[in-house]
């Protein structure tokens, strides 16, 4: 079973996130509001999936995609943010994240975004 | 592996390595007789040397003896004899069975055995003759008696000329295999030549077709390439890594672009002058993330900046426009590297701006929506003072936005450049935003929020402008839009209560329906209204039945069961007097005979009442009242004509205005329905009418508690 970090600095969300992919099949390793409590966690449960919120205090998505790959190369991101900003998404995506889901989003393409990323896991 | 690298080469390459098989062939072929003739020459002038040794032979043989015979002392005849001899033997040797030998010019040379059978068999018999010379040759030496010499001279002089023949016939032959082999070599060489030269051309009229149906191909792929860059409504083109366009390109790309020149141009730099700095930005790590960074086509699409962008375009000289482009990239790979970027570009604006269109008329139709449904809470003489008030104030705000204007351009300032000092603009401001806040106030408190809301965005501008250090007509320009739209929302509005009305007018309002009980039909006043009914009938030559459902009247306070009984019966006459045909045109018109009223009271829970008085008959002729008031003085023809159908049937509660043409005693003076109108003006309550031409006529009228507390006396 593969262990899934969520980010993102609403409850809301993270909730969502949780219920949803928790049904998936998906273990829920760990839930942060922000990078540094991401960074945090994930030293601690080595997750294999991260969902990444790009806007947060503290600590924004971007600065943990970053220190996040420095950690693990092969870790799996999936940004889950509004996609207002392209030119925060394309930095996501240069920084090494591997999946953009554009918030508001359904419960079936949370499931999808995470299934393409897991599958393309197991490709690599 | 080579042979299919070899690919479309493969033909014209195996074409080569025949011609050079064929050269080689000839080469070797060529090398191989050359030496061989080479050979025989050797041979033939050997062959010519055995004739000559023959005839040396026997003349030398023939010396000795005279030699001998003479006793003179030898001179160099018999050692010229023996070398004559011995070189004689050694030649026929290697001619028959190969091996060495002494050459004219007295070298040491190597002859390979004739192989021959014919001139073998010549060396055969020459050897036959020769063995018993050479024999006897070698025992002939200096001390040699006569007889030696004379048995040799005569076997000499015996075999001499059949060795000569046989020398000659030897040297013939080796000359005629010569010969042969000159004619083989002529043979090998024309039919080496002729092959390589069939070949050639075979080569070349395969190539030459070959050539000629690819250029045909690639003219043909050419054209279809130029016919699709040339008729294709979108711009196309390759983007290198350098992020330079390619040479190729359709053509619609420099019309879309508003760009002459394309290719080789750096396409940021085309992006630079059309598009916002960010946008310019974000599409410079958009590409470079297509290029450089292997994420998915599809995840990198969703990012794309350019996707739709809005794009101040030159479309002539001194025609800027905007229009708004959508640009797609695909990767062009070789061997799953990124050579290219195929881009699309598409003019998008039609699109963009139906979407628009088509969002802002949703917005208005939600807003409209909204709008008609606080209408239609609010009272309808609150909501007609308000709109006469808003248009007056909005009257006001537009005069003083034109007055502050016209010195300047005279006819409209607002777009004078010139700043003037803020007092006297800021007076305006302020003049303008007292009377927007007192019409949002209005809005607000009659509850209608979309009205208080496009106010309130007025005073927004306004108050931005009250920020600003200086301003000039052109910052006025907002707020002159959004009064346009402020009025075009109060017509909005007051149209929408004409249609409200109308449909309040046209529609069958039926009063909430009380529970049916067949014991208040048998109620007094019901029996009252039927009697009152046919006494009516009776006079008019038709007859009537009262249906009625709902309260004991009498139940009711009495100021209030009085003003319901009185309204009832005017409504019992009008409808017998005006509405209800004779029997004969009812049954005509396919109606039942009898007439019906039906008689609805109910009673809320806020103690008001709502009446419904409806009968079946010929309905209200809006023309013949529209006549009467004319007629009577009540509308000038001009008016007549302006007033809508509603409200000229309002005038049947007016006094003085009827419908009937003839006056009796129980219609036809005007009077009647106007006593409706003044109880329910008294009760602060409202009537509404429903009417179809030869279906029906329906009062429907609410009496209002406010005034059943007051307890007004009724008529």
């Amino acid at each position: 079973m593969k262990k899934l970090l969520i980010v993102d600095d609403s409850n809301i969300i993270r909730s969502k996130i949780a219920r949803c992919l928790g049904k998936y099949g998906l273990e829920i390793a760990g839930m942060a509001s922000n990078g540094q409590e991401a960074l945090a966690q994930f030293k601690a449960t080595r997750c294999d999936l991260v969902t990444m919120d790009l806007t947060m205090p503290h600590m924004d998505g971007i600065e943990c995609i970053r220190a996040l790959r420095e950690i693990d190369a092969h870790v799996r991101i999936l940004v889950v943010s509004a996609l207002a900003d392209k030119a925060t998404a394309i930095l996501a995506l240069k920084e090494g994240a591997q999946g953009f889901l554009c918030k508001p989003f359904t419960e079936s393409d949370l499931t999808e975004a995470i299934g393409e990323l897991i599958s393309d896991d197991d490709n690599d | 592996m080579f042979h299919l690298e070899l690919g479309k080469y493969r033909n014209i390459v195996l074409s080569i390595a025949l011609f050079i098989f064929f050269d080689l062939a000839v080469l070797v072929l060529n090398f191989v007789i050359s030496s061989q003739i080479s050979n025989d020459a050797l041979m033939i002038n050997l062959a010519g040397r055995q004739r000559m040794l023959s005839q040396r032979i026997t003349k030398t043989a023939l010396q000795v003896e005279y030699r001998i015979r003479d006793g003179k002392p030898f001179g160099n005849e018999l050692t010229e004899f023996k070398k004559a001899s011995t070189v004689f033997d050694q030649t026929l040797t290697a001619f028959s069975q190969g091996g060495r030998t002494t050459s004219g010019t007295g070298d040491e040379v190597n002859l390979a055995a004739i192989e021959d059978p014919t001139a073998q068999g010549i060396l055969r018999e020459a050897r036959d003759i020769w063995t018993p010379l050479i024999t006897a040759a070698k025992s002939l030496t200096d001390n040699a008696d006569i007889m030696q010499a004379s048995q040799l001279a005569r076997l000499m002089e015996a075999a001499n000329l059949q060795l000569l023949k046989l020398m000659n016939d030897l040297t013939t032959r080796v000359e005629q295999i010569a010969s042969d082999k000159a004619t083989m070599l002529r043979t090998v060489q024309v039919t080496g030549i002729t092959l390589a030269t069939i070949n050639f051309i075979i080569i070349l009229f395969h190539f030459i077709g070959h050539l000629r149906r690819s250029d045909r191909e690639l003219e043909h792929a050419h054209k279809e390439t130029a016919d699709i860059l040339r008729t294709t409504q979108e711009g196309l083109f390759l983007l290198d890594p350098e992020l330079k366009i390619g040479s190729q390109h359709s053509t619609a790309l420099n019309s879309i672009l508003g760009v002459a020149t394309l290719a080789g141009a750096d396409f940021i730099d085309i992006l630079r002058a059309r598009v916002d700095q960010k946008t310019l930005k974000t599409a410079r790590e958009y590409l470079d993330l297509l290029l450089k960074h292997d994420v998915k086509e599809k995840l990198v699409t969703s990012v794309n900046p350019l996707n739709r962008v809005e794009m101040l375009l030159d479309q002539g000289p001194g025609k800027p426009e905007t229009r708004f482009l959508q640009f797609a990239f695909n990767r062009v790979k070789e061997k799953g590297k990124i050579t290219h970027l195929l881009v699309t570009v598409s003019d998008i604006t039609r699109r963009v701006l139906l979407e628009q269109e088509l969002k802002a008329t949703e917005d208005r139709a939600r807003g409209q929506l909204g709008m008609l449904m606080e209408i239609i809470q609010i009272d309808p003489f609150a909501l007609h003072q308000f709109l006469r008030a808003a248009a007056d104030g909005l009257q006001n705000i537009n005069g003083l936005l034109r007055d502050q204007s016209e010195p300047v351009t005279g006819r409209s300032g607002l777009l004078r450049d010139q700043s003037e000092p803020v007092t006297g603009r800021s007076s305006l401001v302020n003049a303008l935003f007292r009377q927007a806040h007192r019409i949002k106030g209005d809005a607000a408190a009659l509850g209608m929020s979309s009205l208080a809301d496009a106010f309130h965005q007025l005073e927004d501008l306004l108050s931005e402008l009250r920020e600003q250090p200086s301003l000039s007509g052109e910052d006025f320009l907002p707020v002159t839009v959004q009064v346009k739209g402020l009025f075009e929302q109060i017509e909005t509005i007051e149209n929408a209560v004409i249609r409200i009305s109308q449909v309040r007018g046209v529609a069958t309002v039926e009063a909430p329906r009380p529970q049916h009980d067949p014991n208040t039909a048998k109620l007094p006043f019901v029996q009252r209204w039927r009697d009152f009914a046919n006494q009516i009938a009776t006079r008019h030559g038709n007859t009537v039945e009262i249906s009625y459902k709902g309260i004991d009247v009498a139940t009711l306070p009495e100021g209030l069961s009085s003003a319901v009984n009185t309204i009832i019966n005017q409504f019992i006459r009008n409808a017998i007097v005006h509405g209800i045909e004779s029997s004969d045109a009812r049954k005509a018109l396919g109606k039942p005979e009898a007439g019906r009223l039906s008689i609805y009271i109910s009673q809320n829970d806020d103690g008001s009442v709502e009446l419904s008085f409806r009968d079946d008959g010929r309905g209200i002729s809006v023309q013949r009242i529209r006549d009467t008031a004319i007629a009577k003085g009540r509308l000038t023809a001009e008016e007549a004509t302006a007033w809508d159908n509603r409200r000229i049937v309002g005038l049947i509660f007016e006094p003085g205005i009827s419908s009937h043409a003839a006056v009796d005693a129980d219609a036809g003076r005007g009077a009647g329905l106007d006593a409706v109108a003044e109880l329910v003006v008294r009760f602060g309550g409202n009537v509404r009418i429903g009417t179809t031409p030869n279906e029906y006529c329906h009062f429907r009228v609410h009496l209002a508690p406010r005034a059943i507390v007051e307890g007004p006396a009724a008529t």
